[in-house]
């Protein structure tokens, strides 16, 4: 199973909110969504649920060209941010009623439904409303609703940005167990890169309703193609150094070390992190942001280096990245 | 201490509540009219026996039903519907919702005078309507099987726009994710209201009926405008009788049992209405899980 989307774009307004958005996810691939609030993130979720109309562009679910489907035949599930619960009926109602309306026998309904329910061991909530849940499962429920439809593709909007951090990483492996295993393609919007790392298989920065760059987590952190992505991508964030020779230097403050010959720099901040310490120093280049051991006592003043491998050049005026001849 | 603060709210309800319903009930088992000379005599529950047997009292107990609860039905409707139109993306949204609340904010006694020069014959537009589409026009003020069905119209002109937002307030509460997730599980617009849209408003509904049946059961003003309780005493309310009993008759004991038997009436209709509400799952759903 695959969806293809290909030169997307939605305008509203005077805008486009999404513009030229080409990907494609494969089976059982999870392509995370990831940018700043307002980048179109979420707005593409709708397009691939047809939710909303896109202006131009088509998509593809197995080689089907879907884009003017309605959406119950796209056969989507989509867990929502708010997780869309309906609060008057129980954890069972919300489960069966999609079932219902599409007029399944009360028999298979009840089969599926049992069985949902104890794939996500949750049979003793079967007769509580929502609000007589907790965050967690209320979750857990968004979840076992969206793997009920038996679904082409999976959509995923911020499922856990509503839960605490703790929660959050305890139910990280469960969702990968329980959806991540499948046929289906998955896209999971989020604003957190952690998480965009830890889910999925690929990760798309989007930028502006453009996208930015599409790749492994791996190939965003050590090829950013864009300052913005450079910038977005890896905490600390990326020292951008003021341009020479038409182009901005970047380092990221983790491969920055201590030595004898490298520019000097004076001490400005320190942020403790446990294992790591972040550390800002005041240099000729501008403000310098490293990450070195916890052990070390860092003297006020110091030299630093970095290895011509690991700099980044991205060109002044596109910002796109020049790679090194 | 801290009762204190509850005071003023208190001293209030007291005031304008529990006052005149305690002074009312005890008038109820007294004589006090123009015979004896307005002094209060008891006449061990004479009133209540007068009222039972009373047959003036039952017909326009069962008029008031029929106008409170054909009223506040339609009205519901109707609300309902102007709430769902003003909760969509309506142009100049604010001026739409002020103008559907004119009515509301207009004096009873006004709108009833325009209503009753309405209907009136043969003057009345409505008159000159059936003239002009050459059809027989019916003169529904003096038709005692009609008359009722025109206090209807004024009293749902009038309180439609006050459901209506007490309607709306409830929708805005609804998410949209909610119709979205809905509408992915393949949900028509039609299945989204009474699936959706219904049951989450039913307490703004059973808020509304309660309110307005109990303000229908008790209306006096629109009728003794538009057609002061006739013709041959079709629309006479219960409220009207107990006026007419009070300050035409001048007899204060009867027209406070009235009072009275018509508050203990309408809390059972309050109560049953409330009871319909909340046992109305089976009406909009059937549920089995």
């Amino acid at each position: 199973m695959t969806l293809v989307l290909t030169k997307l774009g939605r305008y509203i307004g005077n805008s486009w909110i999404i513009n030229d958005l080409s990907f494609e996810v494969k089976k059982g691939e999870c392509l995370a969504l990831l940018g700043p609030s307002g980048c179109g993130k979420s707005s593409t979720l709708r397009l691939i649920a047809g939710l909303d109309k896109p202006t131009k562009g088509s998509i593809f679910i197995n080689k089907k060209n879907i884009t003017d489907v309605s959406p119950v035949e796209r056969r989507i599930s989509m867990v929502f941010q708010s997780y869309a619960l309906f609060p008057h009926l129980s954890v069972a109602g919300n489960l069966s009623i999609g079932l219902k309306i599409r007029g399944a026998s009360d028999s298979e309904i009840t089969r599926r439904v049992t069985s949902t329910l104890a794939l996500m061991q949750i049979q003793d909530l079967a007769h509580r409303k929502p609000s007589e849940l907790s965050g967690g499962q209320r979750q857990r429920v968004a979840l076992a609703r969206a793997l009920l439809r038996d679904p082409l593709v999976y959509l995923l909007d911020e499922p856990m940005s509503n839960l605490d951090a703790q929660l959050r990483e305890e139910l990280r492996p469960e969702l990968r167990r329980l959806i991540f295993h499948g046929e289906q393609p998955i896209v999971y919007v989020t604003h957190d890169q952690q998480e965009a790392m830890a889910m999925a298989t690929k990760i798309a920065v989007l930028n502006n309703g453009k996208l930015e760059q599409i790749g492994t987590s791996k190939e965003l952190y050590k090829t950013p193609n864009s300052l913005f992505v450079a910038n977005f991508i890896g905490r600390p964030q990326i020292n951008i150094l003021s341009p020479r020779d038409g182009a901005y230097l970047g380092i990221r403050p983790e491969d920055i070390y201590f030595s004898e010959t490298g520019i000097s720099g004076k001490l400005i901040y320190t942020e403790w992190q446990g294992d790591k310490q972040l550390l800002i120093f005041d240099t000729a280049r501008g403000k310098l942001r490293m990450l070195c051991n916890g052990d070390i006592n860092v003297p006020d003043s110091c030299h630093l280096s970095w290895s011509k491998g690991k700099e980044h050049h991205f060109d002044k005026n596109t910002g796109c990245r020049i790679n090194p001849q | 201490m801290i009762y204190i603060l509850s005071f003023p709210a208190a001293f209030l309800l007291v005031i304008v509540f529990l006052l005149p319903l305690f002074r009312y009930s005890w008038l109820s088992i007294h004589a006090s009219s123009v015979i004896t000379g307005l002094e209060v005599i008891p006449n061990n529950g004479a009133n209540w026996f007068r009222l039972f047997n009373d047959e003036r009292f039952w017909t326009d107990y069962m008029q008031t039903l029929r106008f409170a609860v054909s009223s506040v039905s339609v009205e519901l409707i109707l609300a309902i519907l102007i709430a769902l139109l003003l909760n969509h993306r309506v142009r100049s949204k604010d001026l739409v919702r002020a103008l559907t609340l004119l009515p509301w904010a207009l004096p009873t006694t006004v709108m009833a005078l325009g209503w009753r020069w309405i209907f009136n014959t043969p003057y009345g537009p409505i008159e000159q309507i059936f003239k002009f589409l050459k059809l027989e026009p019916i003169n529904i003020l003096s038709d005692p099987n009609l008359a009722w069905i025109s206090t209807v119209i004024g009293d749902v002109w009038k309180t439609t726009p006050f459901i209506a937002l007490i309607i709306l307030a409830g929708l805005q509460t609804i998410p949209d994710d909610l119709y979205e997730a809905f509408r992915l599980e393949g949900g028509k617009p039609k299945q989204a209201f009474f699936r959706i849209t219904l049951p989450l408003l039913k307490p703004y509904i059973t808020i509304a009926v309660l309110f307005r049946l109990a303000q229908a059961f008790g209306v006096f003003d629109l009728i003794q405008v538009m057609t002061g309780g006739g013709p041959a005493g079709s629309t006479e309310s219960v409220a009207l009788y107990s006026y007419l009993n009070a300050m035409r008759y001048l007899d204060f004991g009867y027209s406070s049992t009235i009072m009275i038997a018509s508050f203990i009436l309408l809390m059972f209709a309050c109560v049953v209405c409330w009871f319909i509400i909340y046992n109305s799952k089976r009406l909009f759903q059937k549920s089995k899980l």
